[in-house]
């Protein structure tokens, strides 16, 4: 009898080992998407990527209209594979895709429009990273649907099919 | 002999017991003890007692709010709802900046006041310390 | 075009493990000789594997942005060297490696075990084909290297400055190379098991990969440890950081057989323990790397993580840990015939004690490493545990473990005493004495500091003595444990004696102190290949008038764009004069950081001691005939 609890005791004990990674595993996702209503957006100064201008956040954003936040930068892989996404959204009749270029060469920055196309109406520049923080945003890329001049939704870390498709019927 | 070896052997199996118990108490004990305990801002607004434990605070360093003199480095952790002020006067590491996420370690003066003893430092920019991730999500 | 060569005989290598395994059975069913077919399959797998690793690297050098992997980490402007060694630097390029060298090991073992039974080699090659094929699955599947992507991009996002260092360049390699050696320890002790082989014989074959492994692992630490002291700034060279600790987690557990195989290989006892400890140095390598890779620990080396690829480590790490429990306990047998008696005073009992209080360190560093995740998935609090954890429950028992470790390599084997061994205890006396009059003065722990101290000296005299009176007998032990024992000195010197100063300075200013003046003389800028660096100039005069010179260095890289701190470090024998400085926020100050560290060099040399020791036990042979 005792020798054969030592096996059962010793499989046990690494069947639980292999549970509690299991969960901790799913901890552990960098990108969680994270469901922010209603939130007011913050307002800041910027300046258009292929000119000098300055304007201010207030002249941006029309109310009754949809505008989709993206903060993309050319050295950014996942912004990379999120592209043909912003693209597909580009089809859409009410809503507007705004850029914010973050801490890039625009140099590079052009030429990663020119390869890939571009889906942004317009572009603003972000620099040194501080717009990014006012939105509160972790990273790149990282994209926010407005409406009203709300935050009604933010999508941390690259756009996917799932995200695409809620953000279609969010503004349908 | 016979009786003396089952006597040995006992004697052994006791004394592997007493130590393995003892390990076991010990380890727990000093682990209770070193734990380091994680928590945002606004945690530490709402907490009701202190204790006199190391907690480590993490959060994003606010904008214009870091300022320097020769013996202690000062600035705010903010996770965008709650702030608390850190003390600090030890080594910086590289990608410690305003606006970037950062976990600082030390102890609680009082509900404005962290005196930190250390900061820790990340090997990447675009990194995010899961507990700040986390904290932040929360709000 | 490389990458798609690379891509093609990676794939053609993993349908050959199906070939080996098909022939290795039939081959295993009537066993008079050992397959030549299978030798063959083997090598051409192996070479298939180095066309698919020397591809990955050719489009490293040549920049081929349309592979993924070399798009995410490297850059047209870095050195060759690191474009070189970028290719490991990363996760995909890093599991190749383990393959190469898995593939490699396996091919080494069939070779070099010609002498042993045939079943017994078919058997452990086709417990390493198992990990073979769960490595090809892995990369395939979801860490492919040779990922293609459309557009090619121009420029690549370039490789984390931190890790373009000579030592992190060798780091990754040398490491690999003591974790997939315990991999060919782990087949051949299952294997083993099955056919009720452990025994002398195979003790003695299997010592060889024991300790290649174990020599590799050590050095693979010590190059990381460097690496930390003088990139990350902080001055010290271990954090007791999780990663870290899944490194020293499976040495330990060699360090331990190492023991063990000597004591099968004498005396034919503790053969169950050296199979558990076959098994856990594996599993525990393997387990590493899951907690490395898939980011469930949160620690201070940041790795990109990815839940699937953790997931699908967890899965394979787990079905090895089955696997290995159910050969375990449906083969294994004690073997009764063998006198197995061990008496109280010998040289079994001091390696046993060791053993114990080896399994103890391991458990406190195993159970500090994963009490994090245990706590955040069942009560969601989130912690950490610190070096005090780690230095209160290990650093005490030190004091019985080096006393045993000073005393054992003088028993014999079978029974001993102590007759005629005055000089044991005159040089404890010494020794003691000798740290009473270091510690006396000191404002530290005085009973723990002493005893440890006092210890490390024994240690360190009677293994000197060894290498006067034992001349060349057993030089690989009395090499090992002398560097043992300075290691532990110079790491309670180092962190007795060291002097530290932080201090935030403007260019032109002077830091007063009793010791010493630190002044901020100018700075500098540089234009390095990849790198803009900023050198600051400071000029350090001591108390007995002594001037010297550091200059620490911010660089600045281009692509990605990150600042790195590159200390100025001035070795001698007696210490290491240390600086780091730090920009805070574009402020005028800059952030100092200088520290007088003694006896540092000795760490790393007691290190290289050590594995010295175990190098030459490797031609052992030769020294007792």
């Amino acid at each position: 009898m005792k020798i054969k609890s030592v096996p059962l005791i010793v499989s046990l004990l690494f069947i639980t080992f292999f549970i509690i990674f299991f969960k901790g595993l799913k901890n552990s996702n960098i990108y969680v998407p994270n469901i922010n209503y209603e939130k007011e957006i913050p307002s800041f100064t910027t300046q258009f990527f292929d000119t000098n201008i300055k304007i201010n956040s207030d002249e941006i954003f029309k109310e009754d209209y949809y505008y989709l936040i993206n903060i993309w930068s050319s050295w950014c892989l996942p912004c990379r594979e999120e592209h043909r996404f912003l693209m597909e959204l580009n089809n859409e009749n009410n809503l507007k895709i705004i850029g914010f270029n973050y801490k890039d060469n625009i140099k590079d920055a052009k030429k990663f429009l020119d390869e890939l196309k571009n889906p942004y109406s317009k572009i603003f520049l972000d620099k040194d990273g501080l717009i990014a923080i006012e939105w509160g945003a972790y990273g790149v890329p990282e994209s926010f649907l407005i409406y009203n001049k709300k935050i009604i939704k933010k999508v941390i870390g690259p756009l996917n099919t799932n995200f695409v498709d809620e953000i279609k019927r969010l503004i349908k | 002999m016979y009786g003396r070896k089952v006597k040995l052997r006992f004697f052994f199996i006791v004394l592997i017991l007493t130590i393995l118990a003892l390990s076991i108490y010990l380890v727990l004990k000093s682990l209770e003890e070193n734990v380091v305990y994680f928590q945002s801002p606004s945690e530490i607004k709402n907490i009701a007692e202190f204790k006199e434990t190391k907690i480590r605070i993490g959060g994003m360093v606010k904008k214009d709010s870091v300022s320097i003199n020769m013996n202690e480095i000062n600035f705010i952790i903010t996770d965008f709802k709650n702030e608390i002020n850190v003390i600090y006067s030890g080594a910086v590491p590289n990608l410690f900046e305003e606006g970037k996420g950062v976990v600082a370690e030390g102890f609680l003066k009082d509900r404005n006041f962290f005196m930190a003893s250390k900061i820790l430092a990340k090997h990447d920019e675009n990194y995010m310390p899961p507990e700040v991730k986390a904290a932040l999500e929360e709000k | 075009m490389p990458s798609l060569i690379g891509f093609y005989s990676l794939a053609l290598g993993s349908s050959l493990s199906f070939l080996i395994i098909f022939f290795s059975i039939k081959n295993f069913r009537n066993s008079k000789i050992f397959d030549s077919r299978i030798i063959f399959f083997s090598f051409l797998q192996l070479l298939l594997v180095s066309i698919s690793f020397l591809g990955l690297i050719i489009s490293f050098i040549n920049s081929d942005f349309s592979n993924e992997t070399v798009f995410n980490h490297s850059h047209t402007t870095k050195p060759l060297f690191y474009k070189i060694s970028g290719t490991w630097g990363n996760h995909e390029g890093s599991l190749l490696l383990w393959l190469l060298v898995l593939t490699l090991f396996i091919f080494l073992f069939i070779i070099k075990s010609q002498r042993q039974p045939t079943q017994y080699r078919i058997l452990t090659l086709l417990f390493q084909q198992v990990i073979i094929v769960g490595f090809f699955v892995f990369l395939l599947k979801s860490s492919s290297p040779f990922n293609y992507i459309f557009p090619i991009p121009q420029e690549g996002l370039g490789l984390n400055p931190i890790l373009q260092d000579p030592a992190l360049a060798i780091h990754p390699p040398i490491l690999y190379l003591g974790y997939v050696g315990s991999s060919i320890i782990f087949s051949s002790a299952l294997s083993a098991t099955c056919l009720n082989y452990i025994s002398k014989e195979w003790a003695s074959h299997i010592k060889q990969w024991v300790l290649i492994s174990w020599i590799f692992l050590t050095l693979g630490i010590l190059l990381g440890s460097i690496w930390a002291y003088y990139e990350l700034g902080w001055g010290g060279f271990w954090f007791w950081d999780p990663v870290e600790n899944v490194s020293l987690m499976p040495w330990l557990a060699l360090t331990t057989l190492v023991h063990c195989i000597l004591a099968l290989e004498k005396r034919s006892i503790l053969t169950s323990w050296v199979v558990v400890l076959s098994i856990s140095t594996f599993t525990l390598s393997m387990c590493g790397t899951f907690l490395v890779r898939s980011g469930i620990l949160n620690s201070v080396h940041t790795f990109a993580n990815d839940p699937e690829r953790g997931l699908f480590i967890l899965i394979f790490l787990f079905s090895l840990i089955f696997l290995s429990l159910f050969v375990f306990f449906f083969f294994h047998k004690e073997n009764r015939k063998i006198d197995s008696s061990i008496f109280l005073i010998s040289k079994e009992t001091s390696i046993i004690i060791n053993n114990w209080f080896m399994m103890y360190f391991l458990s406190v560093i195993l159970i500090g490493t994963v009490y994090p995740i245990f706590l955040e998935v069942i009560s969601s609090e989130k912690i950490s545990v610190g070096p005090p954890f780690y230095n209160k429950l290990i650093a005490p028992f030190l004091i019985p473990f080096m006393f045993v470790m000073a005393l054992g390599p003088k028993l014999k084997w079978i029974k001993s005493d102590i007759k005629n061994k005055i000089y044991l205890f005159i040089f404890f006396l010494i020794s003691l004495l000798l740290s009473i009059l270091i510690i006396k003065n000191l404002e530290i722990n005085f009973l723990l500091n002493t005893l440890l101290v006092s210890l490390a000296f024994y240690l360190f005299f009677l293994t000197l003595r060894d290498f006067f009176v034992m001349k060349y007998k057993n030089l690989s032990q009395t090499i090992a444990h002398f560097g043992f024992s300075l290691f532990i000195l110079s790491i309670l010197f180092n962190n007795i004696f060291t002097t530290e100063i932080i201090t935030n300075l403007k260019v032109g200013e002077t830091y007063t102190s009793q010791k010493f003046n630190i002044k901020f003389e100018n700075l500098n800028q540089k234009q390095g290949q990849n790198f803009k660096s900023i050198v600051g100039k400071f000029t350090i005069v001591n108390s007995k008038g002594k001037i010297e010179t550091l200059e620490p260095e911010l660089r600045i890289y281009n692509q990605p764009n990150i600042t790195t701190s590159e200390a100025d470090i001035r070795t001698n024998l007696l210490s290491d004069r240390f600086i780091t400085m730090n920009t805070v926020q574009n402020k005028d100050y800059f952030n100092i950081r200088y520290q007088i560290k003694p006896f540092m060099i000795w760490i790393w040399l007691s290190i290289l001691l050590i594995a010295t020791g175990g190098f030459l036990s490797l031609f052992k042979k030769k020294y007792e005939n």
